[in-house]
């Protein structure tokens, strides 16, 4: 008994890591280069993004909810943050931030409002705005593009930053917003009624829960990070164009999915997206270092997805299967 | 706290309409502290309203609510729970992905600072589980949990919230005997503690053996509200339906012909071992026993839903093929399943598309369905079976129990089975169209099919059956004739597995 709930309470977690460690490990072996300083840095400051958004969208997805709209916000975000520098030199990072993070809450007051307080199914509205902001962007930028030069010196030196040699700022960023929502999802009463609207949406309004109240703020943090998410393509990047993140949703919501968050809620945990974010980059980085051909990359991923999914699957009919053969103990 | 006695929850003269349909037309109910009180009617008298008035998710137009001299607060799921008010559903409304204690807690976890306490939450879980006489860990997913357990937590979180008045929704509808009688001493304890238990309930014989007092409704007004040592069973039916029934089990003699469905020694070892019995031509042959002892799926294994390990079924002296439910129908078998919302109908599409679904062959033309022979088949089996609907095509989770019943029968009896099936025909369902049910399984026994019955409701069971094969924990126990059988030879097998009393 006590066994089964270790498993239980660390079970994706810690299953993950063993995976990303073995991953690393080998490859490590077969190419040295891949676990040096320089290797690893290179790895977390392109799971960075993915990462912070995967965050970002798991207490969405917990609630049974979803946002296709992010990379589309990132890419208004990133655009309206480096067009703003653009036009006014004396802008820090601090500003960029700031005005990514309105920029993507505006996104998410939108979107909450119409998932939230419409009650309109989240995968259709998210669709629809997935397009809009797309199509927002394409409008205002009018095919400008901006680059390196435009954008304040302070948010690229910032971007470039690592600390112990291993940590990029993002990253770090990443991480320590991972430990604040994994706390807030476990210890306080939000955290908890966003599993239970995602594990009985029904039920919780029964029990009385602030159903719209949760949801409309769930969107709008989400809408927030993807924002942010705009300032960290800057970084990483230094160029923006109306294209950027195009079509990358799906991407986070693989990886959160891989980290552990049930398609229908009310499971997952932020620690664990993190994990699905870095598994993913870190096959990809394998590959290259592996010498496998880059084609190979969109492919690799969907069969991680569904390797991902299946494992569950076995998991919960074994579980089943255990309830079971129980029963029939007790009965005997 | 209450004492014994007090007046808690008074409600007159209450009223409520949905659009154009009046769901209750005045109704009063009144109820004390100390006090289990039984809420009776037939399905679409308004029980379901009343409850939920109370729960907040409806907002009464008319009369008035008191608690303990207070005005009630309505319209506020929140609300309710904060005036003491606590609903247990038929179905258990608990969060399947989060522990037990998260479960009884739920939107008010103990805290310490700004951080939930969860080991304060899980060792209060715990006292109060151990209150309830049961064994659960409150660390525990709710998951897997039986319905039993999980009628439990929603127990435990009414207590945890101290709520003064606990209504019950059927809460017995799906337990088996052993945990019917475990939630009568919950119950029996929550009146020692002074609450109100207010519950409803289709099994007259349970209402009798705990309420206090019970009152009837009907057609959205309250007919009588009587302590119940000033009324019984039989006056209580007649106030539910508003006439004498007669006849509950409107049983007649037919001609019993050759063998139809022959199992011999059937085995799946996780649910039952060695069965072995026949169904004959115009028999009605009924399987009796607790929830649990293996009777639904020997079902589903005849049917061809699941597999069996060994053994044989015949039909019409052919063997039939395992494991598949085309080979069945192709047989002439039907199943009328014990669940019909999630086996037995497509809730969302109409009554004419149900009850047509397995006829489809006898409907189409050369290539494409005659609409016009759905129509006809439709009202062929609404004016055979009086099933009451608006407009055919009307959605069958519009329609009531009763009705969605008579539906999944019309379906089957529409490809004029054989072998009909029937597992709980009458679950849930109210007094006067489980009579009507019984009429119609009579008549189609007296077509000369035959009729395999499942049935946990004794009265049932023998009132209908020609033959009883009690089974318990997956063996068949013995096997009655309807002249042998009584109700009390018949638990003493289901339970203790032995023949004579």
């Amino acid at each position: 008994m006590a066994s089964n709930k270790k498993k239980l309470s660390l079970g994706r977690e810690g299953s993950l890591g063993v995976i990303l460690v073995f991953c690393v490990a080998v490859t490590g072996f077969i190419n040295p280069r891949f676990v040096t300083g320089d290797g690893t840095r290179d790895l977390l400051s392109a799971t960075a993004i993915v990462a912070l958004l995967a965050i970002g969208i798991a207490p969405v997805m917990i609630m049974r909810h979803i946002d296709l709209s992010i990379a589309s916000t990132v890419g208004l975000s990133g655009w309206v943050v480096a067009d703003f520098c653009a036009k006014n030199p004396s802008f820090t990072w601090v500003h960029c931030f700031i005005i990514g993070g309105i920029v993507g809450i505006a996104i998410g007051v939108l979107n909450g409002l119409l998932v939230a307080g419409l009650r309109l199914p989240s995968l259709v509205v998210t669709l629809g705005t997935l397009y809009i902001v797309r199509g927002a962007v394409y409008v205002i930028s009018n095919s400008v593009d901006y680059n390196a030069q435009e954008m304040p010196p302070s948010l690229l030196k910032l971007g470039g930053t690592a600390y112990f040699g291993l940590l990029p700022f993002p990253f770090l960023l990443a991480l320590i917003l991972m430990v604040v929502v994994a706390w807030v999802m476990k210890y306080t009463k939000a955290g908890r009624d966003c599993y239970a609207i995602g594990s009985n949406p029904p039920a919780a309004d029964l029990v009385g829960l602030k159903v719209f109240r949760r949801t409309f703020i769930a969107y709008i943090y989400c809408g927030f990070i993807a924002g942010i998410a705009g300032v960290f393509y800057l970084m990483r990047f230094a160029q923006i164009d109306s294209t950027a993140f195009y079509g990358q949703e799906l991407a986070v919501v693989a990886a959160a999915v891989i980290g552990g968050i049930g398609l229908l809620g009310g499971a997952g945990t932020a620690v664990g997206v993190v994990i699905g974010a870095l598994l993913v980059q870190t096959i990809q980085g394998a590959l290259a270092a592996l010498g496998v051909d880059a084609f190979w990359k969109a492919a690799i991923n969907g069969a991680l997805l569904i390797v991902a999914i299946y494992a569950d699957r076995v998991l919960a009919r074994r579980s089943e299967k255990a309830l079971l053969a129980q029963r029939i103990k007790e009965r005997v | 706290m209450a004492n014994k006695g007090d007046l808690l929850l008074e409600m007159k003269d209450v009223k409520k309409r949905f659009g154009g349909a009046i769901a209750l037309r005045g109704t009063t109910l009144s109820v004390r502290a100390g006090e289990i009180h039984a809420l009776l009617g037939e399905n679409g008298a308004g029980k379901s309203t009343m409850l939920k008035i109370l729960a907040g998710v409806h907002e009464h137009d008319g009369g008035e609510i008191t608690l303990g001299g207070t005005q009630f607060i309505a319209g506020s799921p929140q609300a309710s729970i904060d005036q003491g008010i606590a609903v247990i559903y038929q179905e258990p409304s608990l969060f399947l992905d989060l522990s037990l204690a998260e479960n009884v807690f739920i939107g008010r976890q103990p805290k310490k600072g700004i951080a939930i306490d969860w080991k304060e939450a899980q060792s209060q879980a715990a006292k109060l589980f151990k209150e309830l006489g049961v064994e659960l860990d409150p660390k525990r997913q709710a998951r897997g949990l039986s319905i039993a357990d999980q009628q439990v937590v929603e127990i435990a979180k009414a207590l945890s919230m101290n709520a003064n008045i606990i209504l019950m929704d059927e809460p017995t509808a799906a337990l088996s005997a052993s945990e019917v009688e475990r939630l009568m001493t919950v119950m029996r304890s929550l009146r020692a503690a002074n609450k109100a238990v207010i519950f409803v309930s289709h099994r007259l014989d349970e209402v009798f053996a705990i309420s206090d007092h019970i009152t009837v409704m009907r057609d959205g007004a309250t007919v009588s509200e009587k302590p119940i040592s000033k009324t019984d069973l039989q006056t209580v039916i007649k106030e539910m339906v508003g006439r004498e029934l007669t006849e509950l089990f409107p049983k007649t003699e037919h001609k019993i012909g050759e063998v139809v469905l022959e199992v011999s020694d059937l085995t799946n070892p996780a649910y039952f071992r060695n069965v072995s019995f026949n169904v004959r031509k115009g028999e009605i042959v009924a399987l009796a026993g607790l929830v649990g002892s293996g009777r639904s799926e020997i079902a589903r294994s005849i049917f061809g839903i699941d597999s069996y390990d060994s053994g044989a079924v015949k039909i019409n002296n052919k063997p039939l093929k395992k494991n598949s439910p085309i080979a069945a129908m192709a047989e002439k078998i039907a199943l009328v399943p014990e669940d019909r919302r999630q086996q037995g109908l497509f809730m969302v599409a109409g009554v004419n598309r149900n009850i047509s679904m397995e006829s489809f062959s006898r409907l189409t033309g050369r290539f494409f369905i005659n609409f016009k022979k759905e129509r006809a088949l439709t009202e062929e089996w609404r004016e055979n079976l009086s099933i009451k609907y608006a407009d055919q095509s009307d959605p069958v989770d519009r329609l009531s129990g009763g009705n969605q019943q008579k539906t999944v029968l019309a379906k089957w009896l529409a490809t004029d089975p054989d072998l009909l099936i029937v597992d709980e025909p009458t679950r849930g369902i109210d007094v006067g169209t489980k009579s009507e049910v019984h009429r119609l399984i009579d008549k189609a026994a007296g077509e000369g099919k035959a009729v395999l019955m499942i049935s946990s409701e004794l009265p049932e069971v023998l009132g209908m059956a020609d033959r009883i094969i009690v089974m318990r924990e997956g063996r068949q126990v013995t096997e009655l004739s309807r002249k042998e059988a009584t109700q009390e030879n018949v638990i003493a097998a289901a339970t203790t597995g032995k023949k004579g009393i």
